[in-house]
C-alpha cells in the first residue's frame, strides 16, 4: 500500500522537515480527498481533509514506521471522518423488514452494454446518497474494501478492530448498501420496485 | 431457532459474499446452488454484482482534490514548523539574557572556581 519513498519522507517529516511533509500531503492529498468523500460527502470531505492534514502533521512525530504510511493514513482519514459523522446527529440506517428483496433495476442497455458500465451523474449520486444511509463504521470499511480496493488484513488494521470485525462490517454495509441503492432507485422511478 | 428477519438478513449478507467471491468450498457450492435454484436469489445475486461493478467503478474514478486542501495543510506546516523555531530561538535568547542579567547581579557563584 505504500512505497519506501514514502516512509523515508514520513521520517524526514517527523523530524521536523516541512518540505518532506509537503511531498507527502502532494502524494496522497488524492487518498485522503477521495476516502473522505466518500464517507462523508462532497459537503463535508474538503474540512474533513483539512483537519486530516492537521492531525497528520501533529502526529507524524509519533509515526514509527511499524505500519505502512499509507495505513497510518487512512486510519487518521477514517477516525477523522468517524469523529465528523459522531458530531452530527446520527442518520438513520434503512430498515430491512425482509418481507422483499433489494434488487437493483437491469441497466438501461442489458450487461452487455458498454455505455451502461461508465457511470452516469444520476448513479453517483445515487451512489453517495445511499452510502449515507449505510452506518458509519459499516460504511468506512464498506469503502476500504469496495471502493480503496484493501483486504481484510488492511482494513482491521486501518480500523483498529479484529480481522473477523472488518469482515463483518463489510458485509453488514453490503447488505445495507443494497438495501438503500434499491429504495433510492424506487424513490427516483429508475426501475422497478423492490419485489 | 432464528427469527425470519434475521435468516433473510443472514442470506442476504451470505448472497453479498458470495457476490463479492468471498466465499470458499461448501459454502460457495450451497450458496451458488441456491442462486442458481431460486430465481429471486439468483436476481439479488445479479444486483450484488451490479452494485459491486458501481462501486468499483467510482472508486477508480480521480478525484479533484480542491486547491484549498493541499495549500492550507502546507501552509500550516510551515507557519508551526516557523513556530517551532521562533519558540527554539526566543526560549534560548530569553534564557541567555536572564543568564546574563543574573550574573550581572552577582546572584550567581561561578560554576568553575578553579582547582584548590
Amino acid at each position: 500500500m505504500s512505497s519506501a519513498p514514502d516512509q523515508a519522507l514520513a521520517i524526514r517529516a517527523s523530524r521536523g522537515d516541512v518540505e518532506a511533509f509537503r511531498l507527502l500531503v502532494q502524494e496522497h492529498s488524492g487518498l485522503v480527498y477521495r476516502v473522505a468523500l466518500r464517507i462523508l460527502g462532497a459537503q463535508d470531505a474538503q474540512d474533513a481533509s483539512q483537519e486530516v492534514w492537521i492531525r497528520v502533521w501533529r502526529n507524524i512525530e509519533n509515526f514509527r514506521g511499524d505500519s505502512t504510511f499509507s495505513t497510518w493514513l487512512y486510519r487518521i482519514t477514517v477516525n477523522t471522518c468517524l469523529s465528523v459523522r459522531r458530531k452530527e446527529a446520527r442518520r438513520g440506517e434503512r430498515e430491512y423488514g425482509g418481507d422483499e428483496m433489494p434488487f437493483l433495476p437491469e441497466p438501461r442497455g442489458g450487461d452487455a452494454d458498454p455505455e451502461a458500465a461508465a457511470l452516469g451523474g444520476e448513479q453517483r449520486e445515487e451512489i453517495q446518497a445511499a452510502l449515507g444511509h449505510v452506518r458509519a463504521e459499516h460504511r468506512a470499511a464498506l469503502v476500504l474494501r469496495h471502493m480503496e480496493g484493501l483486504s481484510y488484513a488492511e482494513i482491521a488494521r486501518v480500523l483498529e478492530v479484529p480481522d473477523g470485525t472488518a469482515k463483518g462490517w463489510v458485509s453488514r454495509g453490503r447488505a445495507a448498501m443494497l438495501i438503500a441503492l434499491a429504495e433510492e432507485n424506487h424513490g427516483r422511478g429508475a426501475g422497478g420496485p423492490a419485489e | 431457532m432464528m427469527p425470519v428477519g434475521e435468516q433473510r438478513w443472514e442470506m442476504l449478507e451470505r448472497i453479498g459474499a458470495y457476490a463479492a467471491g468471498e466465499l470458499e468450498g461448501e459454502e460457495a457450492r450451497e450458496v451458488e446452488r441456491l442462486v442458481f435454484e431460486r430465481p429471486e436469489y439468483g436476481r439479488l445475486a445479479e444486483s450484488y454484482a451490479r452494485m459491486l461493478v458501481m462501486l468499483a467503478a467510482l472508486g477508480s474514478e480521480p478525484v479533484e482534490v480542491p486547491e484549498a486542501v493541499v495549500g492550507f495543510a502546507i501552509r500550516r506546516a510551515y507557519a508551526s514548523a516557523f513556530m517551532r523555531s521562533a519558540e527554539v530561538f526566543l526560549g534560548a535568547l530569553g534564557r541567555s539574557y536572564i543568564d546574563a542579567f543574573v550574573y550581572y547581579l552577582g546572584l550567581r557563584r561561578e560554576s568553575y572556581e578553579g582547582g584548590t
